[in-house]
């Protein structure tokens, strides 16, 4: 995909790139005595065409750091730049798609108008929009797919059709929070593979928050491993599988000892993560009316 | 088989359900209350006799079909009048409670103000006013009849779509705000749609109520063939049959409206779960 706006903005960044850059960040919910600090310190810095996954255990702030990212939430310390902009200027110049654990499509709407939405709201032409949700669609592999209404679609299909609204106006950055983490074991699985794929002929940059550490390691390039309340970086582990990445490469013995690596990291502090953590989900007082 | 191909299965199936059996089925699903709607009429044409009830107590159906066909133009005006009254009511009752609730969703003040005193006016008895808007329009001028009906109906459309416009997935809503949407584009494109089958809800309660509220406005008052007056005044010189029949035009009526609120409905919103036949 050719991406001509690429060259304006863009241009501006230093050689090295950095589409993350996320320095002594943090994020307190509430005031006083009552506050929970669900973030703390953060240090992350994501060069293009990374594929970081942040993992952890329930409430170390993961999806909160991600919505940090994407100007979400505010920061309450810290500075994050996306693209070398502060991240509000950077949301507002459309420079990422997310992707949620839900699908949030519109029900009311087809598959390919699901896909169009983001492009509608930034007035794109409607020539450009059709042009861009077939590119999308057939990209994902559901382009026999797009006069139907989502809810004729099984759980994974609708997932790929929020990879694909999220993907269409080409942002240099995607974030996902927990996509596959409503989806069964071999779905998930084949998903995984998909998503590689997309990553590999899209180039672009990708941030995935997830509570597997196998779709971690399989997924990224790097692993950032988080501790919970308050939510902190303990490790980040490269991943220096070979790409591309194939379900062959889940049989390597590297493959078993980074899972073993990720693990034994998130083992060293996790012990105060466990039972009767807040999630961070909770923190956001969020409705989970999905999933 | 594998998932994708069951789905594919599964929309195909739905989509022929969604082509062919938009009125087959619709018609059979109509066959077992027209058994039990018939079933009734004869035990009730029948049983009357046997249990010695008083024709002036409750007429046999063939009476009141008699009397539905003698008293045609009576009716027929009757039932004229009245249903202008429910719907211009209707009309002006339903506008007023969206735009209110339009309102009461785009200002936080106005909501936290506002919806609560709307809950509460919704279970005051709007009936009651009835006499109160014949001294203030004249009871012989159908704005009586319309000023109830649309009270009546304003705050179930209120309440209702102010429930359909702030009640919307908050992922929906980061989704939008992640690409950078106004609030004119997360209304038109999130708010609006979500809020449409809260609108059809309220809808189909304010049809029923509308003729409710226009003939039992006119038992306090109105022109002398309006349908409750009609109601009323065959009733008080004991032509029951005719009271009856004019009973069953007013319950044809809202009968009406409702049908036409669900047909409206299924073209407008062939996305929503209820017009889903699907089996899953």
């Amino acid at each position: 995909m050719s991406e001509p706006i690429a060259n304006g903005p863009q241009s501006a960044i230093p050689p090295a790139q950095h589409v993350v850059e996320i320095v002594g960040a943090g994020r307190t919910f509430g005031r006083g005595p009552g506050a929970v600090t669900a973030l703390e310190g953060i240090d992350l810095t994501i060069q293009a065409g990374e594929f970081v996954s942040l993992i952890g255990p329930s409430g170390c702030g993961k999806s909160t750091l991600l919505r940090l990212i994407g100007d979400l939430i505010p920061a309450t310390t810290g500075s994050i730049r996306v693209n070398g902009k502060p991240a509000a200027a950077a949301r507002r110049g459309r420079e990422y798609g997310i992707v949620f654990q839900a699908p949030v499509l519109m029900d009311w709407r087809t598959v390919e108008r699901n896909v169009e939405l983001p492009l509608e709201v930034m007035g794109y032409t409607r020539e450009e929009r059709q042009r861009r949700s077939a590119e999308m669609l057939s990209l994902v592999e559901l382009a026999d797919f797009r006069r139907t209404y989502p809810w004729q679609l099984s759980g994974g299909m609708q997932q790929r059709v929020a990879i694909a609204r999220a993907l269409a106006f080409d942002p240099k950055l995607l974030l996902m929070d927990e996509p596959f983490g409503a989806l069964d074991e071999m779905t998930r699985e084949r998903m995984n593979l998909e998503l590689m794929g997309i990553w590999r002929r899209t180039g672009t940059t990708i941030v995935f928050v997830t509570h597997s550490i196998p779709e971690a390691v399989f997924l990224s390039s790097r692993v950032v491993v988080m501790s919970a309340r308050p939510g902190r970086v303990i490790r980040i582990i490269d991943v220096d599988l070979p790409q591309p990445r194939t379900a062959e490469t889940r049989e390597l013995e590297r493959y078993f000892e980074l899972v073993t690596a990720v693990r034994e990291a998130l083992r060293q502090r996790g012990d105060e993560g466990g039972a009767g953590a807040l999630d961070d989900a909770a923190l956001r007082i969020r409705a989970e009316g999905y999933a | 088989m594998s998932a994708e191909a069951l789905v594919e299965r599964r929309r195909a199936a739905a989509e022929r359900r969604l082509a062919a059996g938009r009125w087959g089925g619709r018609l059979r699903g109509a066959v077992p209350p027209l058994v039990v709607f018939i079933a009734v009429m004869v035990l009730w044409e029948f049983s009357l006799a046997a249990l010695g009830v008083q024709q002036f107590l409750l007429p046999r159906p063939s009476v009141i079909l008699a009397a539905l066909i003698d008293q045609q133009a009576n009716l027929s005006r009757a039932v004229v009048y009245t249903a202008t009254e429910a719907l211009g009511g209707l009309a002006i009752g339903c506008l007023l409670g969206v735009v209110a609730a339009f309102a009461t969703a785009r200002w936080l003040t106005a909501r936290e103000a506002l919806l609560p005193v709307a809950i509460a006016a919704n279970s005051i008895p709007i009936i009651a006013f009835a006499p109160i808007t014949n001294i203030w329009f004249g009871s012989e001028n159908p704005v009586s009849r319309m000023a109830i009906v649309a009270l009546m109906v304003f705050f179930p459309v209120m309440v209702n779509t102010v429930r359909g416009l702030t009640q919307v997935d908050p992922a929906a809503l980061e989704l939008m705000q992640a690409c950078a949407a106004s609030d004119w584009q997360i209304l038109r494109k999130v708010r609006v749609p979500n809020a449409l089958p809260y609108l059809f809800t309220a809808l189909k309660v304010a049809t029923t109520l509308s003729v409710i509220g226009a003939v039992v406005g006119e038992y306090f008052g109105g022109p002398r063939y309006a349908l409750g007056i009609y109601i009323t005044s065959e009733a008080y010189v004991f032509r029951y049959p005719n009271a009856w029949a004019a009973i069953v035009i007013a319950c044809a009526l809202g009968i009406g409206f409702y049908l036409v609120v669900l047909a409206v409905e299924r073209v407008a919103l062939p996305w929503h779960v209820s017009n889903r036949q699907a089996s899953s």
